[in-house]
């Protein structure tokens, strides 16, 4: 079964702007004939399984920066002191390993090997372990400070080459664009705090454990 | 009093050299074009190339973004044409040129998130299946679906940047419809 009108009306149905009569006509229409209407209905629901579409995130990429930079001829040093700075809980981290490893010591005696952690204690690891981590928390704070001081600096040049370009911008404009720059130097900053923070959990984490392993040597060594 | 948005004061300071200016301003619309040409394009290699290159022609012609459209409706046209193209592109390379409805190659995309969580797995699983929908159409039907329900544009915008009237762009977006329809009752790939 088909109706000649089934193009035509559903054609129309989906157009942006219809006539109030039109309208009325493709409404008249729908509601007499079981064909059209069923065939509206599968339309409708293809189409809003469609719209069902969630973004996909986007592969990494590097956003055009490095031919931006060598464009513009700016040194890349606007982020480069963070990147080293990202390496230094695993720097101390190594660092905390060096320490562990020079208070080993190994005596062979006979036919048996002793081996122990420093003449300590471990009450003498731990402490040594908090005043690294309390250390990791001063340079965490410290990078969060230089951070906002370098993201205020973004700021100010933003708001400087719009007033350059655009000649006319009112006071309102500027406040407005600069609590759009403000919240996002605050999700960048709320981003980079919580990033920082699990890197330095889980090199914390880390000397946690070779602290575990030294203890569970040296007891193993003693046993013999 | 003159209204500065935040694409125009991004725009502005990129000009002025500021590399921060120009990554907030990709970063604004990287996901909308990339999503863009996943849709259109079929696979995320090619949605990858498409976006690439859509930033390259924004970067080179940022200098002539006058405001006189909104930034988002000029990025998407630069979008349209770039995607167009490289449809042209692929179709030579891959028939000479002879086939018009050619499917892009969906091999790579739902293997590429094997580690996600499983909202994202079910997302994904989804758009998956609205993509092998689309990709049964013919470049030129998939573009209007494109426009209509991702992009919502009107039937009278569309047949301004496809050059088409805007009767062919309904009956072409009505045709394409009802092919999605069939291929979704013969697949039953939709709810």
């Amino acid at each position: 079964m088909s109706c000649p009108k089934t193009e035509h009306i559903l054609q129309e149905y989906f157009a942006d702007d219809l006539a109030p009569l039109a309208s009325e006509e493709i409404e008249r229409h729908l509601a007499q004939c079981p064909i059209c209407s069923a065939e509206l209905n599968a339309l409708l629901q293809t189409r809003d399984a469609l719209a069902g579409w969630q973004d996909s995130q986007v592969p990494h990429w590097d956003r055009g920066m490095e031919l931006f930079r060598r464009e513009h001829q700016a040194p890349r040093t606007e982020n480069s002191w963070f990147s080293s700075w990202q390496w230094l809980p695993t720097g101390a981290s190594l660092a905390m390993l060096c320490v562990l490893l020079l208070n080993t010591s190994v005596t062979v005696s006979g036919s048996s090997v002793s081996i122990e952690f420093g003449d300590s204690d471990n009450a003498d690891i731990s402490a040594n372990l908090a005043d690294f981590q309390q250390q990791q928390q001063q340079e965490l704070q410290s990078i969060i400070a230089r951070f906002e001081e370098r993201q205020d600096n973004n700021n100010i040049q933003l708001l400087q080459a719009v007033v350059a370009q655009t000649q006319q911008a009112t006071a309102d404009n500027l406040d407005r664009i600069y609590t759009y720059f403000e919240e996002q130097r605050q999700q960048d900053m709320e981003t980079m705090r919580v990033s920082y923070q699990q890197l330095v959990d889980s090199d914390y984490a880390t000397i946690q454990s070779l602290q575990d392993l030294a203890q569970f040597v040296s007891f193993q060594s003693n046993v013999q | 009093m003159s209204f500065i948005d935040e694409d125009e004061a991004l725009i502005a300071a990129a000009l002025n050299g500021s590399a921060f200016a120009w990554e907030k301003l990709v970063k604004r619309y990287e996901s909308k074009i990339y999503n863009h040409g996943l849709r259109l394009m079929g696979n995320s290699s090619d949605a990858m190339d498409l976006m690439q290159e859509v930033f390259l022609g924004v970067y080179r012609n940022l200098h002539r973004f006058r405001g006189d459209a909104k930034f988002s409706s000029w990025i998407f046209r630069i979008a349209h044409n770039k995607a167009v193209d490289l449809n042209r592109r692929k179709r030579i390379l891959a028939t000479g040129g002879s086939s018009d409805d050619e499917g892009p190659d969906l091999d790579r995309y739902p293997d590429e998130h094997g580690d996600e969580p499983e909202s994202r797995m079910q997302e994904q699983q989804q758009n998956g299946q609205i993509l092998s929908m689309l990709t049964q159409l013919p470049f030129d039907q998939r573009l209007i679906v494109e426009l209509k329900i991702y992009q919502s544009q009107t039937f009278e915008e569309i047949a301004e940047m496809q050059d088409i009237s805007v009767n062919t762009a309904k009956t072409r977006f009505y045709t394409a419809l009802r092919k999605l329809k069939t291929v979704s009752e013969e697949t039953h790939v939709l709810p």
